[in-house]
């Protein structure tokens, strides 16, 4: 067993009352790709919010590694090591594409560091545009580009930042088959060297990349194991009654 | 306790005015989310308008007041139509259009009316003084405060009784679908942003006899009125009365203790502390972000 | 957004931009530089000087409002203090005739104040002054930058908040008269001398003075757009909350994007007490920033030198037509509408033209580079579009 790297505990967050994450308990080890599935309003959303700093927990407190995010502004825990890949791709729009790598690649983000530092470094950056198949449109800006290629380029945004922890949310909305598992490559490469937590719908991408596979449901975890244990899980099924199933997508 | 009263009257007074300022600019920014930097201009233009009717075609205010706020209201409507819906993406580019326009209309005024100030003459039936509690107060004053309470009674009916205020409603929670439902958005906003126009016209007409008209006369008001919707809320018609309320007791009181630059000062820093800390109001509580 | 086509070459197209750039800006100080020596007119190059430091503002607003998304209506104030700077130290300067007893200035005498107020005592030393007139902008900036962006103050509230500062300088200035001279502002100053120069505002020296002071920061402003923080300038304008979760602070960029711009619209300011030989509360009051506003937005915002060329146009153009009163009302109001019109239509305004027209000569000179039968040729006629931009 390797060492856990995040650690969620008794995480509560409430909106008007509605208690969107309620007692989510979650530790992922270093170098694992974890899974987080569950129904439309799960919470699974604001979980990744939560870890990112997006939103306030209420209580409880979440840790990366021996470092505790859970009062840290958004940006610090970004430099702790959090990535976070957007629902809605969120790119620089009047950015080139290569602007938008350069922001990304962050390793030094002071006000004094960036100042006396050329704003094209080049670092390796057509080599990631490649790998994403946007060698192309390097000087095009964000705006030209179509939703796929977008999606593709905030991937290449995450690589570039180079976090230890990365979050991805939904990241194969609005793919084609083939750049579903151009996807779910990169995923298996990025395992091992990054920790990765992947909120899906889509079970066959799921089963593709994933070791482990969390169930939330109202808030809270409801089940962990690997797809075949969660398949044959009782509640699990008893959850996903009603809406699609869980072999649904 | 008699000076209690005469302060609370004289705070009560001015309250009213600054609601009826503050009210079509708290319509518009509530509903549209444009900071209407043209409204003091339009505040002034009902003003002047009240002054031409009366110089030119012998209006008395109490009649005129139809033709302003339809007038004004009308040239809300053009400016709506002209300009600002071409901005509704560009927030910061609304705020630098309707700041040109208040500029130019100022300059159209001084170049057909003049630079020089203006009076505007009290309606002959309000002239005298009535007595509340035994404290003789301008019956014009009590008109103005009786006026603009129908006035924000209407607006309120206006919002929340008619399929107008539910059509408009509808477009501020959520334009694309109220628009798929069939609400024609362009004409909810058109409308509004005449309505609200038209309600600054009618300040302006109310407020030229007790103060002097000039072209300037507009940015006074719309820092006050800024101030009362920064502080009622933007969302909430009753937080304007409330913040409209608190302010004129407030500048009743604080004429007495300061100097008015350093009031205005203080004025201007208590926009920016509120702004910095409460963006959403005082008087609104906090939802979710 | 009509950039099409895509060729192998857009890297060393980018490069060239670059240089071009470069290249353009240089050719505008240049430009500046030879002035004086078609000008015999000292009157005439004294008002060329003074467009020349309101161009200095609009570009130190394109800054922080076309790179960094922050509309700073305040403008005026950063300006205003470094001329009140300025003015202060050269007021200690002028000759006994015009101080009142004990050295004191003027207008402090007809106030009945009777010591030296603290606050000017150090502007007894030029270099103070010079460093006062650059650092009080920067940290009054910076303070409201704070004040503002830790409480993730944005967009239009920025705009109310510094316009709403600015007023309350402008009423302060005013209000504290014995020590700033009140309306009238500091009047009757001393010639600046720097390094034994004497700078007559009248004189090709003051000119020279001000285009070098222009030069300088102008080269600094565009070393900061291209830098990697005027690239995540860039990205902030575009979105914010994305720049944040790469790690970066966004407070402390846009605290220093404000602080640049004060910095070069404080300089400007003491260069302005030079070249009018006064300061006043109309150095930092709303029609001035509103006119700054407009200067940089139709010379395009997301231009350094566009802003500098539409604040020489503009205030150059307002020179020279408004001898009389009359016109000058019908200027205001031409004026007015001009900037509803360019925000309407033409949002990154001449600058965004001249790109525009650019990239339409680009694409039909590919278009014909596609049917042309001798691609040489189309090379030559690319390359000669290339050096007209």
């Amino acid at each position: 067993m390797s060492a856990v790297h995040l650690q969620l505990v008794d995480l509560c967050v409430s909106f008007n009352g509605f208690r969107a994450v309620n007692n989510l308990n979650l530790s992922v080890n270093k170098g694992e790709l974890r899974c987080l599935i569950g129904p439309n309003g799960a919470g699974k959303t604001t979980a990744l919010d939560l870890i990112c700093g997006k939103t306030r927990a209420l209580s409880g407190e979440i840790r990366l590694g021996d470092k505790n995010l859970t009062t840290m502004e958004d940006f610090e825990i970004a430099r702790a090591g959090v990535g976070r890949k957007f629902q809605v791709p969120s790119v620089f729009r009047q950015l080139s594409v290569r602007e938008n790598l350069e922001v990304a690649l962050c390793r030094q983000p002071g006000v004094f560091a960036n100042l006396f530092r050329r704003g094209r470094s080049g670092d390796g950056l057509e080599h990631l545009a490649e790998f994403v198949g946007l060698a192309d449109q390097l000087d095009e800006p964000a705006a030209n580009l179509s939703h796929g290629q977008t999606q593709w380029l905030e991937i290449a945004l995450l690589l570039a930042q180079d976090s230890e922890l990365i979050l991805l949310d939904e990241p194969t909305a609005g793919m084609t088959a083939q750049e579903t598992r151009k996807t779910a490559d990169i995923c298996n490469r990025l395992k091992g060297k990054h920790t990765i937590i992947v909120v899906e719908h889509d079970m066959g991408f799921v089963r593709d990349i994933g070791d482990v596979l969390s169930v939330m449901h109202q808030g809270s975890l409801l089940a962990e194991g690997t797809a075949d244990e969660i398949s044959a899980n009782e509640r699990v099924r008893e959850v996903y009654l009603g809406s699609m199933g869980i072999h649904g997508a | 306790m008699d000076f209690i009263l005469q302060q609370v009257i004289t705070g009560l007074s001015i309250g009213s005015i600054l609601l009826l300022v503050a009210l079509g600019l708290a319509i518009i920014y509530g509903s549209m989310g444009v900071i209407n930097m043209a409204h003091g201009e339009f505040v002034m233009l009902g003003a002047y308008g009240a002054w031409a009717l009366n110089s030119v075609f012998g209006l008395d205010l109490l009649s005129s007041l139809v033709f302003i706020f339809i007038g004004v209201g009308a040239f809300g409507w053009a400016t709506e139509r002209g300009v600002i819906r071409f901005l509704y993406a560009r927030p910061l580019d609304t705020l630098l259009a309707t700041w040109g326009i208040g500029v130019v209309l100022q300059q159209v005024i001084r170049l057909t009316a003049g630079g020089e100030l203006r009076y505007v003459g009290m309606p002959e039936i309000f002239s005298g003084t009535v007595s509340i509690l035994g404290v003789g107060v301008s019956s014009y004053r009590v008109f103005v405060f009786l006026f603009v309470a129908a006035l924000f009674a209407a607006t309120w009916a206006l919002m929340f009784r008619t399929s107008f205020g539910t059509r408009l409603r509808a477009v501020v929670q959520d334009r694309n679908t109220a628009m798929c439902f069939g609400v024609n958005a362009d004409k909810v906003y058109s409308l509004t942003f005449a309505y609200g126009a038209g309600l600054a016209g009618l300040a302006g007409a109310l407020v030229a006899p007790l103060k002097s008209v000039s072209p300037e006369m507009g940015a006074a008001y719309v820092v006050d009125a800024f101030f009362v919707v920064v502080l009622g809320g933007v969302q909430s018609l009753f937080g304007t009365v409330a913040s409209a309320a608190l302010l004129g007791q407030m500048s009743g009181s604080l004429a007495y203790v300061s100097n008015d630059t350093i009031a205005k000062a203080l004025v201007l820093l208590a926009i920016i502390v509120l702004i910095r800390f409460r963006p959403q109001g005082l008087f609104v509580t906090k939802v979710r972000s | 957004m009509t950039r099409v086509s895509l060729s192998p070459s857009r890297r060393s197209e980018s490069v060239l931009n670059g240089r071009l750039q470069i290249a353009a800006y240089a050719a505008v100080c240049l430009l500046i530089f030879l002035v004086p020596l078609g000008i015999d007119d000292d009157f005439l190059l004294n008002r060329i000087a003074r467009y020349l430091v309101l161009g200095m503002v609009a570009m130190a607003l394109a800054l922080s409002w076309g790179y960094a998304g922050i509309l700073n209506l305040g403008q005026a104030l950063s300006f205003g203090l470094g001329s009140y700077c300025m003015a202060m130290a050269l007021k200690l300067r002028t000759v006994p005739v015009h101080t009142g007893s004990e050295g004191l200035p003027d207008f402090m005498v007809w106030n009945n104040v009777e010591r030296l107020p603290l606050a000017w005592v150090p502007f007894q030393s030029m270099t103070f002054a010079i460093i006062a007139g650059i650092l009080v902008p920067v940290l009054i900036a910076a303070l409201l930058g704070w004040f503002m962006f830790r409480g993730r103050v944005t967009g239009v509230f920025v705009a109310i908040i510094t316009l709403a500062a600015l007023v309350v300088g402008n009423l302060l200035i005013i209000d504290l008269q014995s020590y700033t001279g009140g309306f009238n502002g500091i009047t009757d100053l001393a010639q600046l001398e720097l390094f034994g120069f004497e700078f007559d505002a009248y004189s090709a020296s003051t000119y020279y003075l001000v285009a070098t002071c222009l030069t300088v920061s102008l080269f600094a402003c565009l070393a900061v757009t291209r830098s990697k923080a005027g690239l995540i300038f860039q990205a902030i304008r575009d979105d914010e909350r994305r720049v944040r979760f790469f790690g970066y602070d966004v407070a402390a960029f846009k605290i220093l994007a404000m602080s640049v711009s004060a910095a070069v619209a404080g300089l400007a300011g003491m260069l302005y007490t030079v070249v009018m030989e006064f300061a006043s509360p109309t150095f930092l009051d709303v029609p001035l920033s509103l006119s700054i506003v407009i200067w940089c937005a139709v010379g395009g915002r997301q231009s350094l030198v566009g802003a500098l060329i539409g604040a020489i146009l503009i205030a150059g153009m307002q020179g020279a037509l408004s001898e009389s009163e009359a016109f000058l009302d019908s200027w205001t109001l031409v004026m007015g509408v001009t900037f509803v019109l360019v925000v309407l239509f033409l949002p990154n305004g001449l600058a965004g033209l001249v790109t525009l027209i650019r990239n339409r000569l680009a694409q039909s000179s590919r278009r014909s580079e596609g049917a042309a039968l001798r691609p040489a040729l189309a090379e030559v006629s690319a390359s000669k579009t290339g050096d007209k931009s």
